[in-house]
């Protein structure tokens, strides 16, 4: 009889650690089960992976490219050469990606006009310019205005917006010089730019070019109060 | 009675047993393709750490070149007076395109989400969206600061802003709240612009986003470490 008993006891016992141990379980397979987070931790995993590779690329082509100009310097100082070349070929190149020169190359022209009910503000500028450089636009111009990195996009009054300290009138004609497919794709994604301005009942219009001029940045980039850090 | 009672008990064990090894096999089969998972994902974590390291170590060697090209400038404008301009100039250029860490008086405005409160309309307000980042840079660059920067990223004149998600990219660089903003410039007149009332600084507030700006009497703001390319532009005629 005791027998019995003391086996029925551990039998129960058993069952009792048996059941603890499988509830631990289901709670870990919910636990771990959510697929939709690893696989976006993958992907993100692989953008990062890409986003290396290009900056990496880039950086062995702007040493490639300083070897080269180092290369030249050497040999205009052992030529005792008394116009540097080269210091003006950087002079050029730099003021070409200040925004000094006038380009032209494939691109889109996006035009935005006032309407009766609706006027176009900073934030459509500001927001299109946006999205243009995050598609990798070269050259950006809002009318004859270059957008440098200095310039600005304010309301002023309901007539006018003010971009390199100039009043600019409707309709705005934004140029951008880049791939010309990827800047179309980019404002015309579904729900995207020109999705947003026509919710908001603005009037968006758009050209894909071949050739495209952008003018010149009238200014010059100054500082007062900014100086090398050596 | 006492066998009866016997044989319920082990019929429950058993039932009980088999349910937990059914469910020990669920476990092991999904336990072994997270492993998969998670070993294709390490296999990308190291090419990941792989290419920054690549991408550190060139950075590195151009770092050590371009101060080598500087010196080479130094001793080719002493050459003649056109060449001094130029490489003056060229200074200056180089400082424009945000590829000299700068120093100046400016100020730092730092923004953080703000608390939940239930009475206003938008729910999402009181969190700092990419346009906010957008805006306040902008307002920035109208109260004539000379060099910004988002959480030690320089903002340039190809800079953007993207927001995909819950992330928020700067020069393509992921920043996160808190979003401290530097920017040289005159320290008055920047702040005094930005903290005007009915600026977007104010209209945040307002949202319920959390704002800081303080004046700063030196500041330093890293330099881009990007490169400028033009692939589909050209010099017009």
């Amino acid at each position: 009889m005791k027998g019995k008993y003391t086996m029925i006891i551990s039998i129960g016992f058993a069952t009792l650690i048996l059941t603890a141990v499988m509830l631990t379980q289901f709670k870990t397979v919910e636990q771990t089960d959510i697929t939709a987070i690893e696989t976006m931790r993958e992907t993100e995993l692989r953008t990062e992976l890409t986003d290396w590779k290009n900056k990496y690329e880039e950086i062995e082509e702007k040493l490639d490219e300083t070897e080269g100009k180092i290369a030249e310097y050497q040999s205009e100082i052992s030529n005792s050469q008394e116009n540097s070349t080269i210091l003006d070929k950087e002079l050029d190149e730099t003021d070409m990606y200040l925004g000094y020169t006038k380009l032209q190359g494939e691109g889109i022209e996006v035009t935005l006009t006032d309407s009766e009910f609706k006027t176009i503000d900073r934030w459509d500028l500001l927001q299109l310019v946006n999205e243009l450089k995050l598609a990798g636009a070269e050259a950006i111009s809002i009318n004859n205005e270059r957008v440098v990195s200095t310039t600005e996009i304010a309301n002023v009054g309901s007539q006018f917006i003010l971009i390199n300290g100039n009043r600019i009138p409707s309709p705005f004609v934004v140029r951008a010089i880049g791939d010309k497919k990827y800047l179309e794709s980019a404002i015309t994604i579904k729900g995207g730019y020109i999705d947003e301005m026509k919710v908001n009942e603005k009037i968006v219009n758009y050209v894909v070019k071949d050739s495209i001029e952008i003018p010149a940045y009238s200014g010059k980039i100054n500082f007062e109060y900014a100086e090398v850090n050596k | 009675m006492k066998e009866k009672n016997i044989a319920i008990m082990l019929g429950v064990m058993c039932f009980l047993l088999t349910v937990g090894i059914c469910v020990q096999v669920r476990t092991v089969t999904s336990n072994a393709s997270k492993m998969g998972r998670t070993y294709a994902e390490n296999e990308l974590r190291d090419s990941v750490l792989k290419w920054k390291e690549k991408y550190d170590l060139a950075y590195q060697k151009l770092e050590t070149k371009e101060v080598k090209l500087e010196k080479l400038r130094e001793t080719v404008s002493t050459s003649s007076e056109s060449s001094e301009t130029a490489k003056a100039d060229l200074e200056k250029n180089n400082m424009a395109l945000g590829y000299s860490e700068v120093i100046g008086p400016g100020i730092t405005i730092i923004l953080k989400d703000g608390e939940l409160n239930s009475n206003k309309l938008d729910v999402s307000s009181y969190l700092v969206h990419y346009s906010d980042l957008v805006e306040v840079i902008n307002a920035l660059k109208n109260a004539g600061a000379e060099a910004i920067s988002v959480n030690g990223q320089r903002i340039v004149n190809t800079t953007a802003i993207s927001c995909a998600g819950n992330i928020i990219r700067v020069n393509n660089e992921k920043v996160g709240v808190p979003f401290v903003i530097n920017a040289i410039g005159s320290k008055e007149k920047l702040y005094g612009a930005l903290t005007m009332l009915g600026g977007y600084i104010d209209k945040l507030k307002d949202d319920g986003v959390d704002v800081d700006i303080t004046q700063q009497n030196s500041i330093t703001i890293p330099k881009y470490d990007g490169v400028y390319k033009y692939e589909y532009a050209t010099k017009a005629e």
